[in-house]
């Protein structure tokens, strides 16, 4: 150890020096407080001891000095003295001293003294090390954090829909990151998918998983892909990312506008509420599923539940969080005290804001425990589009070309593979004119259903006239396509440009979609002349194509048709 | 504040007591609680796990007894949970854990 000796008294300083560097250490020695403080300065000493009366300086100034330079690293100072009076003791301890040591000295005190000092000194070194490892990483931390919110706002509200004129939510995470993931997005033909979800736990860990189900699901939407098909690659993208402790109790919900109808998914969400115009809950879709990434998904987990939609539909689903939220003396919100909200007597739009101002209160100034999300569908406003208009992707605009197609479907893939975003995603890789996607989808989209629905498995589109034969279409539809044994359905595309008259420019193309099915058709001339009698719930599908394209006729026993979609540049 | 976990273990079986809150914060705990008969490998031991002084439980706790089933051999062991009051019933239910547990 470096020692500093600060004693005007020669002889004492002759004793201590020789003391000290007997047992190793290097001493320094000042004559009075002035040099001591600057030899203190220079030679930044590890003990210092202090005499208390000196000329120029006294060694309480002295201390205060030293103890000054010294700032975060500890320098034990021990006071020399002759006196043993309180008052003098306590003057040293003011001025920073840490102990004492009595005139005459005695060796073995001294060295113990030091001792101790020492093991002190190095404590407190330990500590300021801990310390400023703390700090580093606290500060590497917060860079991280802030580098990882960046990425999870950027992937997570890619492309996000929440401001589509149906949705109303509330949103409250417990930490920086959100736990609870709340998405939505169009599909090609207009469709809204809804996903909310709830990850095990808070904060960063429960957020990671939610970068790659963001992904999947815009991904996939924009794709076309339905919604137990989103369900299925979730989770087992889940699965194999997430630890067996983690998995996301989750709900997705499809909005089609154009057949009137929502499905849900739900596994692991509380009940998803469904209300009319009283106000009053008239459908609960209970999770009937296990949450998201615990394991394999049957045919059976796949399935959604279907219901009709209506313009006084209003849907409201929510994360645990909501009714655990707790009150100041730890007692939860609650269902009992939610339900309260759906008794008739708050008027249907008001429902949503007045939860939130219950809740608010209820929690008044108590910490969050969960992060909590609450979001309304409101059906009505279903069929309108977001402000600035339906999201474009972007893909390559190549110049019309010649170009053909053909597919052919038969009953053991019908089973399994929905050939819609197969077809879809094969024709927008060749050439997808922009502000003509989403028609072209709808045309497929009918066609394809026609001829699977009618076709090959028979149904009867009138009866989705009525509310109950709308769920019965669903469940017949399902039920004969999982014991489906023969049949196909081909599909041919062929492209050409269209040329101006005037120089020969490509100004444009014609699509002309040619399907035929195995089924045994239809009176075609019927629906043909009366399209009004076609406006019904489903049976809108060839009054919408006939709308779309430029031509649309039924050929043979009607279970081939051809239909020519021409586009131009815009 | 969360709970407290006590062991009892017979022959055949293990029963896992979890007092008060089954959270997070006692994952640690539970683990130390059921890992004694995971980690020797023994096929077909039965546990239980009794609620009946359980107060509440979150999505941690659902994730440790996913873990624990997956640390006892999904199909080798089976696992029950017992005992469990109406609130905390409702949210295994809801999370559909009568698919992989017995709750009675």
């Amino acid at each position: 150890m470096k020692i500093l000796i600060v004693d005007d008294d020669r002889i004492n300083s002759t004793i201590l020096n020789r003391l000290l560097a007997r047992d190793g250490h290097a001493v320094m020695i000042a004559h009075d407080g002035v040099e001591g403080v600057e030899k203190f300065r220079r030679e930044n000493s590890d003990l210092v001891l202090m005499d208390i009366r000196m000329p120029r300086m006294n060694g309480y100034e002295a201390a205060r000095q030293i103890k000054q330079l010294a700032a975060n690293r500890f320098v034990p100072i021990i006071f020399l003295t002759a006196v043993t009076d309180e008052e003098s003791l306590a003057l040293c301890i003011d001025a920073g001293g840490d102990d004492f040591l009595t005139k005459p000295f005695n060796r073995t005190i001294l060295q113990a003294k030091i001792d101790a000092m020492e093991r002190i000194r190095r404590l407190h070194g330990e500590l300021r090390r801990q310390k400023e490892t703390v700090e580093r990483h606290q500060e590497q931390l917060q860079q991280e954090m802030e580098v990882g919110q960046h990425l999870f706002a950027k992937i997570v509200s890619a492309g996000n829909l929440l401001d589509a004129p149906c949705l109303k939510r509330w949103t409250s995470p417990m930490s920086v990151f959100n736990g609870d993931l709340l998405v939505a997005a169009y599909n090609p033909a207009g469709g809204l998918h809804i996903m909310l979800g709830d990850f095990t736990g808070h904060g960063l860990s429960a957020a990671v998983g939610a970068m790659p189900l963001a992904e999947i699901f815009y991904e996939m939407t924009a794709q076309g892909f339905s919604l137990s098909e989103l369900v299925e690659a979730i989770n087992a993208k889940l699965i194999s990312v997430m630890p067996t402790r983690m998995f996301c109790a989750a709900c997705l919900i499809e909005v089609d506008f154009r057949q009137q109808s929502l499905l849900v998914w739900n596994g692991g969400l509380p009940d998803v509420l469904v209300t009319d115009q009283t106000g009053r809950v008239v459908r609960r879709l209970v999770s009937n599923r296990l949450p998201l990434g615990v394991q394999a998904l049957t045919r059976e987990d796949r399935k959604m539940e279907i219901m009709e939609m209506k313009p006084e539909h209003r849907v409201f689903l929510f994360s645990d969080g909501l009714i655990e939220a707790p009150d100041p003396g730890g007692e939860m919100f609650g269902l009992d005290r939610l339900m309260t909200h759906f008794d008739g007597r708050t008027q249907t739009d008001q429902i949503f804001d007045t939860i939130l101002s219950s809740l608010k209160n209820f929690r008044g100034d108590a910490g969050q425990t969960d992060d909590i999300s609450l979001l309304e569908i409101d059906c009505s406003r279903a069929g309108e589009e977001p402000p600035g208009g339906m999201p474009r992707r972007s893909e390559k605009d190549l110049p019309p070309a010649s170009w053909e197609i053909s597919f052919s479907f038969h009953a053991e893939t019908l089973k399994n593979v929905d050939p819609l975003p197969t077809v879809i995603n094969a024709v927008m890789s060749i050439q997808a004119p922009t502000g003509h996607r989403e028609r072209l989808y709808t045309i497929l989209a009918e066609l394809l259903s026609n001829a699977l629905d009618h076709g090959l498995l028979g149904l009867d589109t009138n009866m989705k006239k009525t509310p109950t034969g709308f769920i019965e279409y669903y469940n017949l539809r399902e039920e004969r396509l999982a014991v489906l044994a023969s049949g196909f359905i081909r599909l041919k595309l062929v492209h050409e440009p269209v040329l101006s008259d005037e120089d020969g420019r490509r100004i444009g193309g014609a699509i002309h979609i040619r399907l035929d099915d195995s089924g045994p058709g239809f009176d075609y001339h019927r629906v043909q002349s009366s399209l009004e009698g076609n406006c019904g719930h489903g049976g809108r599908g060839i009054a919408l194509i006939r709308s779309l394209c430029s031509e649309l006729v039924y050929l043979g026993d009607g279970n081939q048709a051809e239909v020519v979609y021409r586009w131009m540049y815009e | 504040m969360s709970g407290t976990i006590s062991v009892e273990r017979s022959d055949k079986e293990t029963v896992i007591n979890i007092k008060g809150r089954f959270n997070f914060e006692m994952h640690s705990q539970f683990r130390t609680a059921y890992q004694e008969d995971t980690s020797k490998g023994q096929k077909g031991r039965k546990f239980v796990i009794d609620l009946s002084g359980t107060e509440y439980i979150d999505s941690s706790a659902l994730g440790m007894l996913l873990l624990l089933r997956e640390e006892a051999g999904t199909n080798e062991s089976d696992i029950e949970i017992i005992n469990a009051k109406p609130e905390i019933r409702k949210i295994l239910e809801t999370a559909n854990f009568q698919r992989l547990f017995k709750i009675s």
